[in-house]
C-alpha cells in the first residue's frame, strides 16, 4: 500500500479543483433554480455525481496507474464498442445521438467516458513507439489509431467531442516526440482544407454532406446578427451569451438575479452556457476567478506530467490536460463569441453526470501519476 | 523504469507556456466583453426583456391668428390589462365580471384575454368618459387606462391644404401637421413591461408607465374669416368655370404673413380617403405655371428701377413685333398704337413689354427675376414647395427674353408670384412668406416664433410707389376693370397665359387666367392672387375670370378688417349702368342697345345672333365698360347643343326665318304678317334641330 505517498499530492491542484467544484455547485444552484418545479433537483443530482466520482477516483489512486498499460487494448476496444453502440442504439437528445440507456440506469453520454479510455490506450500506443515519429509515414499509425473513434464520433454527429479528440491526439503526439514541423503542417493543411471547403460551398455552392443549418450553426458566431433571422436564428445563442456576460459588469447582477439567465433568454444556461451565467451573475470578478482556477489546475497538471516517473504517466496526464484545455477553450470561447457553438460542457461547472464522472475519474488518474512521481520515498 | 526524456520535458515546458498564453487570451476577451462592450450589451439585456407598449401623445392644437381652432385632438381612454398581474391576484373571474359590466363586453371573452399568455392586452380602445371614471374608481389590479387621441379638423375642408392630414398612428403626414410634426407631435409615452424569453410577463417585475408629452400648439398667420371668404369665392369660380384647378392667396405685404391660402380641388382632412389623392395637391405651393401678364408687374418694376422707362417713354404698337425670326402679337392682334408706359401696363400690351424687356437686356432681367425670388423656394413653412423653372440664363436667347418680359416661358408658383408683387406693395422689400406665427407649449411658453423677415430690398420705395399708381390705373382704366371695388383704391394686373401642351408648343384652347391685386394702392393692406387653371367657357381672360374673384375677396375682407372705404376717391368718374339682356338678339340690334346704355361692345365669333353675353344681364358696370357678346357658335350639324328659344314677337316672317335658321331651329309658320304667338314660348331650352311653331298675323288686324 502506498497511501503514505498521498503526502506528495499536489496541493494547489487539489485546492483549485475543490474551489472550482464548489463554485460550480453555487452557480448551478442559481442557474437551475427555474428549470424544474424542485429548484434543487439538478443540484442534488450533481452532488451525487460528484460524490460518486470521488469514490471512483479514490479507488483509482490506490492502484499504480502503470497497471493500466496492460489493459490498454481492452480499453481501446471498449471505447470503439461504446461508440458503435451509441450509433446503433443511442438516443437522440439535443440534436445528437450521444446517449445510451442501459436498463434502469440513467442515460449516459458514452463519448465522455471513451475520452478517458482513449487517452490511456493512446498513451500506451505512443509510449510503445518510443518517439519514432519523424515523418508522415511514422505518424500515420497514430492517425489511424485515433482516426477510427474520430470517425465514429463524427457519425453521431458530435463535432465538439470530435474536435476534443483532435486536440488530445495532437498534443499527446507532440509531447511524445513527434516532429512538430510535420505534425503542424498536417494540422494546418487540414484546417486550410476545411476553410477552403466552406468557402467553396458558400461562394460556389459546392456540395457538402451537411445541411446548411448545420454549417450555419457552426459559423454563426463570426457574425451572429447576420444569421438570416436578425439574430433570432443560429446567432441567438452567441448573442444572448455575449449579452449575459457583457451586462454583468465588474461584480455581476448577483446570484438568482441575472435577467438573461432567469428569464430564459440564455439557452442551456445550466449546461453549455454555465460560464455566461457566471459572467452575468458574478461579473468580471467571478468570470476571471474561474479562469484563474482553471489556469492553476491545468498548469499544475502539466507540472505533474513534467515530474512523472515515466513517459506513460506523462502522456496520460498530458492527454487529460489537453482534453480539459480544449473543453475550457471551446466552452468559454463560445460563451464570449470567440468559438463556434458546439455543445461541449465546461469541466466541473456544467451540469451533467457523465461529464462530471469522467472528469473526476481523470482527476484520479492525474493524482495517481502525481503521488507516484519522481520523488523518492524513504 | 523509463523517465521523461529531455525532449519531452522541453515540450512540456513549451506547452506550459502556451497554456498560460491561452488563459490570458480568454481573460482578456472576457474583460473586453464586460468593460468595453459592457454598456452596449447591458442596453441589449434591457431591450431583451422590456416590452414597450407605446402610448400616443396628444397632438397640439392648430389655431388661426385669432385663436380659433382649426385642428384639434380628441382623446379618449383605452383600457388595457397585464394578464400576469391580474392572475396574481387570483381574482380573474371577478375582474372579468366587473369589467364586462362596465365595458358592456362579453364576460367569457374578457376572461380569456385576462388569462392569456401575453404581457399586454388591450381590452377596449377609446371608451366613454363615464366608463373611464368607473374604472378609475374601481382601481382593479392589473388593469390600466391610457389616453389615446386622434386628429380632428372641426372646420372640415377649410384650409385643408395648409393643415394637411394626420395618419392613423397620429403622426402628421402632410401640410403644417407634417412640417411641424416634431413640435406638434409631442413625445410618445410608454408602458414598459418586463417579460421573459417566452414572452411571459413577470409579476412584481419592472412595469412602468411613462406618460406621453403632449404636442405644442401652433398659431397660424391664417385668418379664419379671410380664409373662409377666399375659399367661398374660389369655390364659386372653380365650380362655375369647371376649372382644372385653382388657387387663391391673400398675403399681408408688410410682414409676409399669409392670411389665406386655398387650392382647388380640395378635400376634408377628417376623411381624406374619400377623395382622390390628387385633391390633396396644394396647387398654390406645389405647382408652377407660366403666369402670363401678371408677371408684367415684375418686368415693369425692373424697367422703372433701372430707368429703362419713365413717364415720358413712348411706345408704338402695330399689333405685333418681330424678334429675330419670330413674331409676337398682342392679344387678338389688336394694334394699340401710340402709348405711354402706363398705358402699355393698363392695356397689357405685349409689344410694349417686349420692347421694355429687350431694352433691359438679359443680365438685368435675370438679376431682378432672381431678386424677386423666382426660380427658388420662398421657404414657406409647408412641405413640397416647388421652385418653378426659369429659362436657364446661359441658354436664354433674345426671343426668350422677349417672351419672359411678357410673362411666358418662365414657370412660377402662385406663392412666388404673390410674394413678388407683395414686395412692390411693400415699398420694394421682399419678405419671406410664412404660415406659423408661434409655437407654444401647453404652459403657454413660446417655443418658436416666426418674425417678419426681409429677404432683400429689391426696388426703391419710389419705384414701388410709382408702380402702385400705374397698377391702380390698370384697374380703373385697363384690363382689370372687373376688379374695381367701389370706395377702395384697387391696384392690380390681369393675366391670361397660354399653357404648354404635353406634346410641346402652346395649347390653343386652354389658358391660365389670373389676377393679382392689392389695395388700397397708396397703403396696401392685402395682396390677393387668384389663379384659375383652364377655365371653361368664354371669356377665359384673367380680367373676366379672376379679377371679380379678387374684388369679392377684398370687398368682404376689407369689411371684416374694418378698412373704411375712401368716399371721395374717384367717385365722380364712375357712373353705374345696368347691363341689358341682348341674348338671342340680332347683332346690330344688340350693339345699338348696348351702346345706348353707354357701354362698349366687343364681338367675338361670327354669326348674326347673340348667343352669350358677359357680364350677364342686370349686372352693374361702370359707364364705358365693355360687354362681350359672342355670336352663335352652332354649326348646323352640332346635334347636342342646347338652344334658348328667342322671343319672336312682332318680327316679320323673313326675320324669324333667319333668326331660327341661325340658331339651328326649324320654323313651322302659320299665317302671315308679324309673329304674335309661338310654341314653345321664349326662354324654353330646345336641342338643335327642334321645330318651333310661329303664328303670324297681319298688322293692324
Amino acid at each position: 500500500m502506498e497511501l503514505k505517498r498521498l503526502k506528495f499530492v499536489d496541493k494547489p491542484f487539489i485546492l483549485s479543483l475543490i474551489i472550482l467544484i464548489a463554485t460550480g455547485i453555487i452557480i448551478l444552484t442559481s442557474a437551475s433554480s427555474g428549470i424544474s418545479s424542485d429548484p434543487f433537483l439538478y443540484i442534488k443530482r450533481q452532488v451525487i455525481m460528484i460524490i460518486g466520482g470521488f469514490i471512483v477516483a479514490a479507488i483509482i489512486i490506490r492502484y499504480d496507474y502503470a497497471v493500466l498499460r496492460r489493459y490498454s487494448q481492452v480499453l481501446y476496444i471498449l471505447a470503439l464498442v461504446l461508440l458503435v453502440l451509441v450509433l446503433v442504439m443511442g438516443q437522440e437528445l439535443r440534436g445528437t445521438t450521444g446517449w445510451i440507456k442501459l436498463g434502469p440506469l440513467p442515460a449516459v453520454q458514452a463519448a465522455e467516458f471513451t475520452k478517458i479510455f482513449l487517452i490511456i490506450s493512446f498513451a500506451d500506443f505512443l509510449n510503445n513507439k518510443k518517439g519514432l515519429m519523424n515523418n508522415l509515414g511514422q505518424m500515420l499509425p497514430c492517425f489511424v489509431y485515433m482516426g477510427l473513434p474520430f470517425v465514429l464520433i463524427m457519425l453521431q454527429p458530435d463535432l465538439g467531442t470530435a474536435l476534443v479528440y483532435i486536440a488530445i491526439t495532437i498534443i499527446m503526439m507532440l509531447i511524445a516526440g513527434a516532429n512538430p514541423k510535420v505534425l503542424l503542417t498536417v494540422v494546418f493543411t487540414a484546417l486550410l482544407l476545411v476553410i477552403l471547403t466552406l468557402f467553396l460551398h458558400f461562394q460556389f455552392g459546392m456540395w457538402l454532406p451537411l445541411e446548411d443549418y448545420q454549417i450555419s450553426r457552426f459559423t454563426a458566431f463570426l457574425d451572429p446578427y447576420n444569421d438570416g433571422q436578425g439574430g433570432r436564428g443560429t446567432g441567438w445563442n452567441t448573442i444572448q451569451s455575449l449579452v449575459a456576460i457583457g451586462s454583468g459588469g465588474l461584480t455581476g447582477k448577483g446570484l438568482f438575479n441575472g435577467t438573461q439567465v432567469q428569464l430564459n433568454f440564455l439557452p442551456e444556461h445550466h449546461t453549455d452556457f454555465i460560464y455566461a451565467v457566471i459572467g452575468e451573475e458574478l461579473g468580471f470578478i467571478g468570470a476571471s476567478f474561474v479562469i484563474i482556477l482553471y489556469g492553476i489546475l491545468l498548469l499544475r497538471a502539466v507540472y505533474i506530467a513534467f515530474n512523472s516517473r515515466e513517459l506513460f504517466g506523462t502522456l496520460v496526464v498530458i492527454g487529460v490536460s489537453a482534453m480539459w484545455l480544449f473543453h475550457i477553450f471551446e466552452n468559454i470561447g463560445m460563451s464570449i463569441g470567440l468559438m463556434p457553438i458546439t455543445g461541449i460542457p465546461l469541466p466541473f461547472l456544467s451540469y451533467g453526470g457523465s461529464s462530471m464522472l469522467t472528469n473526476i475519474i481523470a482527476v484520479g488518474l492525474i493524482l495517481s501519476v502525481n503521488i507516484r512521481g519522481r520523488k523518492i520515498v524513504f | 523504469m523509463q523517465t521523461a526524456s529531455l525532449l519531452v520535458r522541453k515540450r512540456i515546458a513549451t506547452l506550459f507556456f502556451l497554456f498560460t498564453l491561452g488563459f490570458f487570451l480568454l481573460g482578456g476577451r472576457v474583460f473586453w466583453v464586460q468593460f468595453v462592450r459592457g454598456a452596449e450589451l447591458s442596453e441589449k439585456a434591457m431591450q431583451n426583456r422590456m416590452r414597450d407598449v407605446p402610448v400616443e401623445s396628444k397632438r397640439g392644437i392648430i389655431y388661426d391668428r385669432n385663436g380659433h381652432e382649426l385642428a384639434i385632438s380628441i382623446s379618449a381612454d383605452s383600457v388595457y390589462a397585464i394578464p400576469a398581474e391580474v392572475c396574481r391576484t387570483g381574482k380573474q373571474q371577478q375582474t372579468a365580471d366587473k369589467l364586462a359590466e362596465i365595458l358592456q363586453m362579453d364576460k367569457e371573452k374578457l376572461y380569456q384575454r385576462l388569462t392569456r399568455q401575453s404581457s399586454f392586452e388591450w381590452l377596449k380602445r377609446q371608451i366613454t368618459p363615464e366608463q373611464s371614471k368607473k374604472l378609475r374608481d374601481l382601481d382593479l389590479q392589473g388593469i390600466g387606462l391610457t389616453e389615446e387621441s386622434r386628429r380632428y379638423y372641426p372646420k372640415k375642408t377649410l384650409a385643408s391644404h395648409v393643415l394637411g392630414i394626420s395618419g392613423v398612428d397620429n403622426t402628421g403626414l402632410e401640410g403644417i401637421d407634417f412640417y411641424y410634426n416634431d413640435l406638434v407631435g409631442g413625445t410618445k409615452g410608454r408602458i414598459i413591461i418586463e417579460h421573459d424569453a417566452a414572452n411571459r410577463p413577470i409579476p412584481e417585475a419592472t412595469h412602468k408607465y411613462i406618460p406621453p408629452v403632449d404636442g405644442a400648439n401652433l398659431i397660424l398667420t391664417i385668418d379664419e374669416t379671410i380664409q373662409y371668404i377666399t375659399e367661398r369665392e374660389l369655390d364659386k369660380v372653380f365650380k362655375e368655370r369647371q376649372a382644372k384647378s385653382a388657387a387663391a392667396i391673400v398675403i399681408d405685404p408688410k410682414t409676409g404673413e399669409i392670411l389665406a391660402i386655398a387650392s382647388r380641388p380640395t378635400f376634408d382632412p377628417n376623411n381624406y380617403d374619400d377623395y382622390p389623392a390628387s385633391n390633396r395637391r396644394n396647387f398654390a405651393i406645389n405647382d408652377a405655371f407660366e403666369p402670363g401678364s401678371t408677371m408684367k408687374i415684375v418686368t415693369a418694376a425692373m424697367a422703372m428701377e433701372e430707368k429703362v422707362v419713365d413717364e415720358n417713354s413712348k411706345f408704338f404698337c402695330p399689333g405685333y413685333i418681330k424678334v429675330g425670326k419670330e413674331t409676337i402679337g398682342c392679344s387678338n392682334r389688336t394694334a394699340h398704337g401710340n402709348q405711354t408706359f402706363a398705358e402699355i401696363v393698363e392695356k397689357s400690351c405685349n409689344v410694349g413689354f417686349v420692347q421694355v424687356g429687350l431694352d433691359l437686356g438679359m443680365d438685368r432681367y435675370y438679376k431682378y427675376v432672381n431678386g424677386f425670388g423666382f426660380g427658388k423656394l420662398t421657404g414657406i413653412d409647408l412641405p413640397g414647395e416647388a421652385a418653378g423653372i426659369l429659362v436657364p440664363e446661359n441658354r436664354a436667347k433674345q426671343i426668350d427674353l422677349a417672351t419672359m418680359a411678357m410673362g411666358q416661358a418662365n414657370a412660377v408658383t402662385s406663392i412666388q408670384l404673390v410674394n413678388a408683387v407683395a414686395a412692390v406693395a411693400n415699398e420694394g422689400k421682399l419678405m419671406k412668406p410664412y404660415l406659423v406665427r408661434q409655437v407654444i407649449d401647453n404652459e403657454g411658453k413660446i417655443l418658436k416664433k416666426n418674425e417678419p423677415q426681409v429677404v432683400r430690398k429689391i426696388i426703391s420705395e419710389k419705384t414701388a410707389n410709382d408702380l402702385c399708381l400705374i397698377l391702380e390705373g390698370e384697374v380703373t382704366n385697363g384690363t382689370g376693370k372687373n376688379a374695381y371695388l367701389e370706395g377702395y383704391r384697387m391696384a392690380g394686373k390681369t393675366g391670361t397665359a397660354q399653357k404648354i401642351a404635353p406634346t410641346g408648343g402652346y395649347m390653343a384652347n386652354e389658358f391660365v387666367a389670373s389676377f393679382i391685386g392689392f389695395a388700397p394702392a397708396d397703403k396696401p393692406r392685402l395682396v390677393c392672387l387668384v389663379v384659375v387653371d383652364a377655365p371653361k367657357g368664354y371669356p377665359y381672360y384673367g380680367g373676366w375670370v379672376a379679377a371679380p374673384v379678387v374684388r369679392e375677396i377684398c370687398k368682404d375682407a376689407f369689411r371684416y378688417l374694418e378698412v373704411t372705404p375712401d368716399q371721395s376717391e374717384n367717385q365722380e368718374k364712375v357712373e353705374k349702368v345696368v347691363v341689358p339682356d341682348v341674348v338671342n338678339l340680332p347683332l346690330s340690334e344688340a350693339i345699338s342697345i348696348i351702346n345706348s346704355r353707354g357701354l362698349n361692345v366687343k364681338v367675338s365669333g361670327t354669326g348674326n345672333i347673340v348667343w352669350q353675353q358677359t357680364p350677364k344681364a342686370n349686372n352693374k358696370l361702370n359707364k364705358g365698360s365693355q360687354v362681350i357678346i359672342s355670336m352663335s357658335q352652332f354649326d348646323k350639324n352640332n346635334g347636342d347643343s342646347e338652344i334658348t328659344v328667342p322671343d319672336l314677337q312682332g318680327k316679320s316672317l323673313k326675320e324669324v326665318a333667319k333668326i331660327l335658321a341661325d340658331l339651328g331651329l326649324h320654323l313651322v309658320p302659320e299665317g302671315y304678317g308679324l309673329a304674335y304667338e309661338q310654341v314653345p314660348e321664349p326662354g324654353k331650352v330646345l336641342t338643335n334641330g327642334s321645330s318651333i311653331r310661329v303664328k303670324f298675323q297681319p298688322v293692324g288686324e
